[in-house]
Protein backbone atom coordinates (compact mmCIF):
# COMPACT_ATOMS: atom_id res chain seq x y z
CA UNK A 1 0.00 0.00 0.00
CA UNK A 2 2.99 2.33 0.88
CA UNK A 3 4.23 2.06 -1.84
CA UNK A 4 1.83 2.31 -4.12
CA UNK A 5 1.08 5.94 -2.95
CA UNK A 6 4.81 6.70 -3.39
CA UNK A 7 5.43 5.05 -6.02
CA UNK A 8 2.22 7.47 -7.76
CA UNK A 9 3.96 10.71 -6.39
CA UNK A 10 7.11 10.41 -7.84
CA UNK A 11 6.18 9.10 -11.34
CA UNK A 12 3.47 10.32 -13.96
CA UNK A 13 3.30 7.43 -16.20
CA UNK A 14 3.66 4.53 -14.08
CA UNK A 15 2.26 5.49 -11.00
CA UNK A 16 -1.03 5.36 -10.91
CA UNK A 17 -0.69 2.00 -12.89
CA UNK A 18 1.72 1.28 -9.99
CA UNK A 19 -1.21 2.04 -7.58
CA UNK A 20 -3.48 0.02 -9.56
CA UNK A 21 -2.06 -2.83 -8.96
CA UNK A 22 -1.42 -2.70 -5.43
CA UNK A 23 -5.14 -1.90 -4.98
CA UNK A 24 -6.07 -4.81 -7.10
CA UNK A 25 -4.05 -7.48 -4.86
CA UNK A 26 -5.36 -5.65 -1.54
CA UNK A 27 -8.80 -5.42 -2.77
CA UNK A 28 -8.79 -9.07 -3.49
CA UNK A 29 -7.83 -9.65 -0.37
CA UNK A 30 -9.65 -7.47 1.38
CA UNK A 31 -12.62 -8.80 -0.14
CA UNK A 32 -11.85 -12.83 0.42
CA UNK A 33 -10.88 -11.74 3.82
CA UNK A 34 -14.43 -9.66 4.74
CA UNK A 35 -16.72 -12.65 2.44
CA UNK A 36 -15.01 -15.34 4.70
CA UNK A 37 -15.64 -13.41 7.87
CA UNK A 38 -19.20 -13.08 7.32
CA UNK A 39 -19.33 -16.54 5.86
CA UNK A 40 -17.82 -17.79 9.72
CA UNK A 41 -19.89 -14.86 11.63
CA UNK A 42 -23.71 -15.98 9.60
CA UNK A 43 -22.94 -20.16 10.03
CA UNK A 44 -22.03 -19.15 13.28
CA UNK A 45 -25.37 -17.24 14.28
CA UNK A 46 -27.36 -18.07 11.79
CA UNK A 47 -26.65 -22.01 11.08
CA UNK A 48 -25.96 -23.91 7.92
CA UNK A 49 -29.40 -23.57 6.32
CA UNK A 50 -29.78 -20.08 6.61
CA UNK A 51 -26.10 -20.02 5.16
CA UNK A 52 -26.73 -22.12 2.04
CA UNK A 53 -30.18 -19.52 1.54
CA UNK A 54 -27.50 -16.22 1.64
CA UNK A 55 -25.18 -18.20 -0.70
CA UNK A 56 -28.05 -18.98 -3.16
CA UNK A 57 -28.79 -15.39 -2.55
CA UNK A 58 -25.44 -14.46 -3.81
CA UNK A 59 -25.40 -16.58 -6.49
CA UNK A 60 -28.80 -15.19 -7.82
CA UNK A 61 -27.84 -11.46 -7.70
CA UNK A 62 -24.58 -12.33 -9.39
CA UNK A 63 -26.04 -13.82 -12.11
CA UNK A 64 -28.80 -11.44 -13.03
CA UNK A 65 -25.82 -8.50 -12.76
CA UNK A 66 -23.13 -10.22 -14.69
CA UNK A 67 -25.23 -9.56 -18.19
CA UNK A 68 -25.39 -5.77 -17.41
CA UNK A 69 -21.89 -5.61 -15.98
CA UNK A 70 -20.00 -7.07 -19.34
CA UNK A 71 -22.55 -4.91 -21.17
CA UNK A 72 -21.98 -1.69 -19.57
CA UNK A 73 -17.83 -2.08 -19.62
CA UNK A 74 -18.40 -2.71 -23.42
CA UNK A 75 -20.26 0.19 -23.69
CA UNK A 76 -17.36 1.96 -21.69
CA UNK A 77 -14.69 0.46 -23.75
CA UNK A 78 -16.24 2.08 -27.11
CA UNK A 79 -17.02 5.25 -25.12
CA UNK A 80 -13.24 5.57 -23.95
CA UNK A 81 -12.32 5.15 -27.92
CA UNK A 82 -15.04 7.73 -29.18
CA UNK A 83 -13.64 10.48 -26.72
CA UNK A 84 -11.20 13.04 -27.97
CA UNK A 85 -9.26 14.34 -24.50
CA UNK A 86 -7.42 17.45 -26.08
CA UNK A 87 -11.21 18.58 -27.64
CA UNK A 88 -12.74 18.26 -24.02
CA UNK A 89 -9.74 20.45 -22.57
CA UNK A 90 -10.18 23.08 -24.62
CA UNK A 91 -13.50 23.20 -24.53
CA UNK A 92 -12.89 23.86 -20.55
CA UNK A 93 -9.65 25.58 -20.80
CA UNK A 94 -11.62 28.85 -22.25
CA UNK A 95 -14.64 28.84 -20.30
CA UNK A 96 -15.30 30.69 -17.13
CA UNK A 97 -18.20 31.70 -14.81
CA UNK A 98 -21.92 29.96 -14.84
CA UNK A 99 -20.89 28.88 -18.22
CA UNK A 100 -17.85 27.37 -17.11
CA UNK A 101 -19.47 25.68 -14.17
CA UNK A 102 -21.85 24.41 -16.68
CA UNK A 103 -19.57 22.57 -19.15
CA UNK A 104 -17.57 21.69 -16.44
CA UNK A 105 -20.64 19.66 -14.95
CA UNK A 106 -21.76 18.76 -18.64
CA UNK A 107 -18.08 17.40 -19.31
CA UNK A 108 -18.19 15.44 -15.88
CA UNK A 109 -21.50 13.69 -16.65
CA UNK A 110 -20.39 12.83 -20.07
CA UNK A 111 -16.76 11.49 -19.62
CA UNK A 112 -16.50 7.85 -19.67
CA UNK A 113 -14.22 5.44 -18.30
CA UNK A 114 -13.07 4.77 -14.72
CA UNK A 115 -11.65 6.70 -12.32
CA UNK A 116 -8.33 6.56 -13.66
CA UNK A 117 -9.40 8.41 -16.59
CA UNK A 118 -11.41 10.89 -15.03
CA UNK A 119 -7.97 12.17 -12.41
CA UNK A 120 -6.04 12.25 -15.41
CA UNK A 121 -8.05 14.46 -16.81
CA UNK A 122 -8.14 16.69 -14.40
CA UNK A 123 -4.41 16.70 -14.28
CA UNK A 124 -4.34 17.80 -18.02
CA UNK A 125 -6.88 20.04 -17.49
CA UNK A 126 -4.69 21.75 -14.40
CA UNK A 127 -1.85 22.26 -16.42
CA UNK A 128 -3.92 23.67 -18.96
CA UNK A 129 -4.51 26.73 -17.00
CA UNK A 130 -8.35 25.51 -15.57
CA UNK A 131 -8.59 26.92 -12.28
CA UNK A 132 -9.74 24.62 -8.93
CA UNK A 133 -13.26 25.93 -9.05
CA UNK A 134 -13.40 23.96 -12.39
CA UNK A 135 -11.83 21.27 -11.45
CA UNK A 136 -13.89 20.44 -8.01
CA UNK A 137 -16.97 20.89 -10.37
CA UNK A 138 -15.78 18.56 -13.34
CA UNK A 139 -15.09 15.91 -10.53
CA UNK A 140 -17.95 16.77 -8.27
CA UNK A 141 -20.06 15.91 -11.62
CA UNK A 142 -18.20 12.76 -12.46
CA UNK A 143 -18.83 11.40 -9.21
CA UNK A 144 -22.93 12.01 -8.83
CA UNK A 145 -24.21 12.26 -12.42
CA UNK A 146 -21.78 10.03 -13.96
CA UNK A 147 -23.27 8.52 -16.94
CA UNK A 148 -21.38 5.65 -16.89
CA UNK A 149 -21.99 4.75 -13.46
CA UNK A 150 -26.01 5.34 -13.81
CA UNK A 151 -25.96 3.10 -16.89
CA UNK A 152 -23.73 0.41 -16.02
CA UNK A 153 -24.95 -0.19 -12.16
CA UNK A 154 -27.95 2.09 -11.22
CA UNK A 155 -30.66 1.84 -13.38
CA UNK A 156 -30.45 -1.73 -13.84
CA UNK A 157 -30.10 -2.77 -10.08
CA UNK A 158 -31.82 -0.07 -8.13
CA UNK A 159 -34.36 0.82 -10.74
CA UNK A 160 -35.44 4.28 -12.67
CA UNK A 161 -37.60 5.93 -10.13
CA UNK A 162 -34.85 6.02 -7.52
CA UNK A 163 -31.93 7.39 -10.00
CA UNK A 164 -34.84 10.10 -11.12
CA UNK A 165 -34.88 11.21 -7.63
CA UNK A 166 -31.34 10.91 -7.15
CA UNK A 167 -29.96 13.11 -10.38
CA UNK A 168 -32.74 15.28 -10.04
CA UNK A 169 -31.32 16.08 -6.20
CA UNK A 170 -27.61 15.70 -7.29
CA UNK A 171 -28.15 18.37 -10.39
CA UNK A 172 -27.04 21.55 -7.91
CA UNK A 173 -24.04 19.79 -6.40
CA UNK A 174 -21.43 20.73 -8.86
CA UNK A 175 -22.69 24.09 -9.05
CA UNK A 176 -22.31 24.16 -5.40
CA UNK A 177 -18.90 22.29 -5.00
CA UNK A 178 -17.53 24.79 -7.11
CA UNK A 179 -19.03 27.96 -5.81
CA UNK A 180 -18.09 26.95 -2.48
CA UNK A 181 -14.25 26.95 -3.64
CA UNK A 182 -14.28 30.04 -5.05
CA UNK A 183 -15.53 31.65 -2.27
CA UNK A 184 -12.72 30.45 -0.77
CA UNK A 185 -10.16 31.16 -2.94
CA UNK A 186 -11.68 34.65 -2.53
CA UNK A 187 -11.08 34.41 1.19
CA UNK A 188 -8.23 32.43 2.06
CA UNK A 189 -4.80 33.65 -0.28
CA UNK A 190 -3.47 29.85 0.09
CA UNK A 191 -6.73 28.03 -1.13
CA UNK A 192 -4.49 27.05 -4.58
CA UNK A 193 -3.72 24.07 -6.30
CA UNK A 194 -0.29 23.56 -7.26
CA UNK A 195 1.49 20.17 -8.50
CA UNK A 196 4.76 19.57 -6.46
CA UNK A 197 7.75 21.48 -7.75
CA UNK A 198 5.48 24.13 -8.90
CA UNK A 199 4.89 25.97 -5.61
CA UNK B 1 -34.67 -7.44 -15.44
CA UNK B 2 -35.09 -7.73 -18.99
CA UNK B 3 -35.70 -4.12 -19.49
CA UNK B 4 -32.23 -3.37 -18.05
CA UNK B 5 -31.00 -6.11 -20.58
CA UNK B 6 -32.85 -4.71 -23.22
CA UNK B 7 -32.18 -0.99 -22.43
CA UNK B 8 -28.03 -1.61 -21.56
CA UNK B 9 -27.80 -3.92 -24.81
CA UNK B 10 -29.93 -1.41 -27.29
CA UNK B 11 -27.45 1.26 -26.21
CA UNK B 12 -24.59 -0.88 -26.62
CA UNK B 13 -25.55 -1.51 -30.05
CA UNK B 14 -26.20 1.93 -30.92
CA UNK B 15 -22.84 3.06 -29.48
CA UNK B 16 -21.09 0.47 -31.37
CA UNK B 17 -22.50 1.44 -34.64
CA UNK B 18 -21.69 5.18 -33.96
CA UNK B 19 -18.10 3.83 -33.21
CA UNK B 20 -17.68 1.68 -36.70
CA UNK B 21 -19.13 4.91 -38.69
CA UNK B 22 -16.65 7.03 -37.18
CA UNK B 23 -13.65 5.45 -36.61
CA UNK B 24 -13.91 1.93 -39.19
CA UNK B 25 -14.24 -1.57 -37.79
CA UNK B 26 -10.55 -1.27 -36.09
CA UNK B 27 -12.99 0.21 -33.27
CA UNK B 28 -14.43 -2.83 -32.03
CA UNK B 29 -10.97 -4.37 -30.92
CA UNK B 30 -9.85 -1.75 -29.31
CA UNK B 31 -13.33 -1.61 -27.15
CA UNK B 32 -13.25 -4.60 -26.61
CA UNK B 33 -9.66 -5.05 -25.39
CA UNK B 34 -10.20 -1.78 -22.84
CA UNK B 35 -13.16 -3.95 -21.85
CA UNK B 36 -11.58 -6.81 -21.01
CA UNK B 37 -8.57 -4.88 -19.07
CA UNK B 38 -11.72 -3.27 -17.05
CA UNK B 39 -13.58 -6.94 -16.49
CA UNK B 40 -10.21 -8.32 -15.36
CA UNK B 41 -9.94 -6.90 -11.74
CA UNK B 42 -14.28 -7.48 -11.53
CA UNK B 43 -13.98 -11.18 -12.23
CA UNK B 44 -12.75 -11.93 -8.93
CA UNK B 45 -14.17 -9.25 -6.82
CA UNK B 46 -17.48 -9.63 -8.17
CA UNK B 47 -18.43 -12.66 -6.61
CA UNK B 48 -16.75 -12.08 -3.25
CA UNK B 49 -18.67 -8.64 -3.15
CA UNK B 50 -21.78 -10.45 -3.88
CA UNK B 51 -21.15 -13.08 -1.44
CA UNK B 52 -20.35 -10.71 1.55
CA UNK B 53 -23.98 -8.99 0.46
CA UNK B 54 -25.47 -12.59 1.12
CA UNK B 55 -24.39 -12.74 4.28
CA UNK B 56 -24.65 -9.51 5.02
CA UNK B 57 -27.79 -9.34 4.49
CA UNK B 58 -28.80 -12.39 6.49
CA UNK B 59 -26.66 -11.54 9.66
CA UNK B 60 -27.85 -7.64 10.06
CA UNK B 61 -31.31 -7.18 11.88
CA UNK B 62 -33.59 -5.64 9.73
CA UNK B 63 -35.08 -3.81 12.71
CA UNK B 64 -31.41 -2.17 12.91
CA UNK B 65 -31.41 -0.92 9.33
CA UNK B 66 -35.05 0.56 9.74
CA UNK B 67 -34.53 2.45 13.18
CA UNK B 68 -30.66 3.66 11.73
CA UNK B 69 -31.46 4.69 7.88
CA UNK B 70 -34.94 4.03 7.36
CA UNK B 71 -37.76 6.90 6.18
CA UNK B 72 -38.57 7.42 9.64
CA UNK B 73 -35.38 8.10 10.70
CA UNK B 74 -35.35 11.54 9.32
CA UNK B 75 -32.44 13.96 9.27
CA UNK B 76 -30.12 11.11 11.66
CA UNK B 77 -30.81 9.22 9.29
CA UNK B 78 -29.74 11.00 6.39
CA UNK B 79 -26.20 11.77 8.58
CA UNK B 80 -26.34 8.03 9.47
CA UNK B 81 -26.21 6.83 6.18
CA UNK B 82 -23.26 9.60 4.78
CA UNK B 83 -21.42 8.00 6.78
CA UNK B 84 -21.97 4.53 6.12
CA UNK B 85 -21.35 5.90 2.76
CA UNK B 86 -18.13 7.64 3.54
CA UNK B 87 -16.50 4.51 4.85
CA UNK B 88 -18.08 2.36 2.24
CA UNK B 89 -14.91 0.05 1.43
CA UNK B 90 -14.78 -0.70 -2.23
CA UNK B 91 -16.33 0.11 -5.76
CA UNK B 92 -19.86 -0.07 -7.05
CA UNK B 93 -19.70 -3.62 -7.40
CA UNK B 94 -19.78 -3.48 -3.38
CA UNK B 95 -21.98 -0.60 -2.92
CA UNK B 96 -24.81 -1.19 -5.26
CA UNK B 97 -25.60 -4.62 -3.71
CA UNK B 98 -25.29 -3.29 -0.35
CA UNK B 99 -27.55 -0.42 -1.18
CA UNK B 100 -30.03 -3.41 -2.42
CA UNK B 101 -29.91 -4.95 0.65
CA UNK B 102 -30.79 -1.87 3.01
CA UNK B 103 -33.69 -1.29 0.09
CA UNK B 104 -34.88 -4.79 0.97
CA UNK B 105 -34.94 -4.26 4.64
CA UNK B 106 -36.81 -0.71 4.01
CA UNK B 107 -34.29 2.08 4.16
CA UNK B 108 -35.76 5.08 3.20
CA UNK B 109 -35.10 6.81 -0.61
CA UNK B 110 -33.59 9.68 0.87
CA UNK B 111 -31.18 8.25 3.27
CA UNK B 112 -30.11 5.89 0.27
CA UNK B 113 -29.36 8.98 -1.94
CA UNK B 114 -27.27 10.45 0.84
CA UNK B 115 -25.66 7.00 1.49
CA UNK B 116 -24.60 7.10 -2.56
CA UNK B 117 -23.98 10.85 -2.85
CA UNK B 118 -21.44 10.42 0.22
CA UNK B 119 -19.94 7.47 -1.62
CA UNK B 120 -19.36 9.11 -4.86
CA UNK B 121 -17.91 12.17 -3.82
CA UNK B 122 -15.88 11.24 -0.20
CA UNK B 123 -15.11 7.69 -1.16
CA UNK B 124 -12.33 7.06 0.46
CA UNK B 125 -10.73 3.89 -1.68
CA UNK B 126 -10.63 5.66 -4.24
CA UNK B 127 -9.01 8.53 -2.74
CA UNK B 128 -6.17 6.24 -1.80
CA UNK B 129 -5.90 4.39 -4.76
CA UNK B 130 -6.15 7.20 -7.38
CA UNK B 131 -6.89 10.74 -6.48
CA UNK B 132 -3.87 11.10 -3.89
CA UNK B 133 -0.95 9.84 -6.19
CA UNK B 134 -2.25 11.16 -9.42
CA UNK B 135 -2.86 14.59 -8.14
CA UNK B 136 -1.50 14.87 -4.37
CA UNK B 137 -2.89 15.07 -1.21
CA UNK B 138 -3.23 18.98 -1.14
CA UNK B 139 -5.63 18.52 -3.98
CA UNK B 140 -7.89 16.08 -2.45
CA UNK B 141 -7.62 18.35 0.63
CA UNK B 142 -9.28 21.18 -1.61
CA UNK B 143 -11.68 19.24 -3.03
CA UNK B 144 -12.79 17.45 -0.03
CA UNK B 145 -13.89 20.64 2.07
CA UNK B 146 -16.44 22.21 -0.32
CA UNK B 147 -17.60 18.54 -0.89
CA UNK B 148 -18.12 17.18 2.50
CA UNK B 149 -21.68 18.86 3.25
CA UNK B 150 -23.25 17.53 -0.51
CA UNK B 151 -24.10 14.33 0.81
CA UNK B 152 -26.09 15.98 3.73
CA UNK B 153 -27.31 18.33 1.07
CA UNK B 154 -28.80 15.53 -1.81
CA UNK B 155 -30.22 13.87 1.09
CA UNK B 156 -32.42 16.72 2.40
CA UNK B 157 -33.50 17.60 -0.60
CA UNK B 158 -34.38 14.30 -1.87
CA UNK B 159 -36.61 14.34 1.15
CA UNK B 160 -38.65 17.35 0.42
CA UNK B 161 -38.97 16.20 -2.76
CA UNK B 162 -40.72 12.87 -1.33
CA UNK B 163 -42.69 14.71 0.51
CA UNK B 164 -43.81 16.96 -1.97
CA UNK B 165 -45.03 14.44 -4.04
CA UNK B 166 -46.70 12.42 -1.11
CA UNK B 167 -48.15 15.71 -0.11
Amino acid sequence: METGVSEGRSGEGGGPAAARRGRFDRGILVYALLALGAGIACLALKGPAETMVAMADSLGLLVSIVPLVIGGVLMAGYAQHLMNREKTSRWLGGASSLRGLTVATVAGALTPGGPFASFALVLVLHRAGVGLPLLVTYLTSWSVLGAARVIVWEIPLLGWDFTALRLLVSLPLPFAAGLVTAAMQRKFAGYRFAEAGER
Amino acid sequence: MLGALLFIYGLLGAVALHAHMRRGPAVHAEAAGTALAQLKPLALRMPLAMLLAGFLSHLVPPEMIVGSVGAEAGLRGILAAALVGMLMPGGPMVTFPVVIVLFRNDAGAAQMVALLTSWAVLAGHRVLAFEAPLLGWRFVALRLVPSLPLPVIAGLLAQAVLDARLG
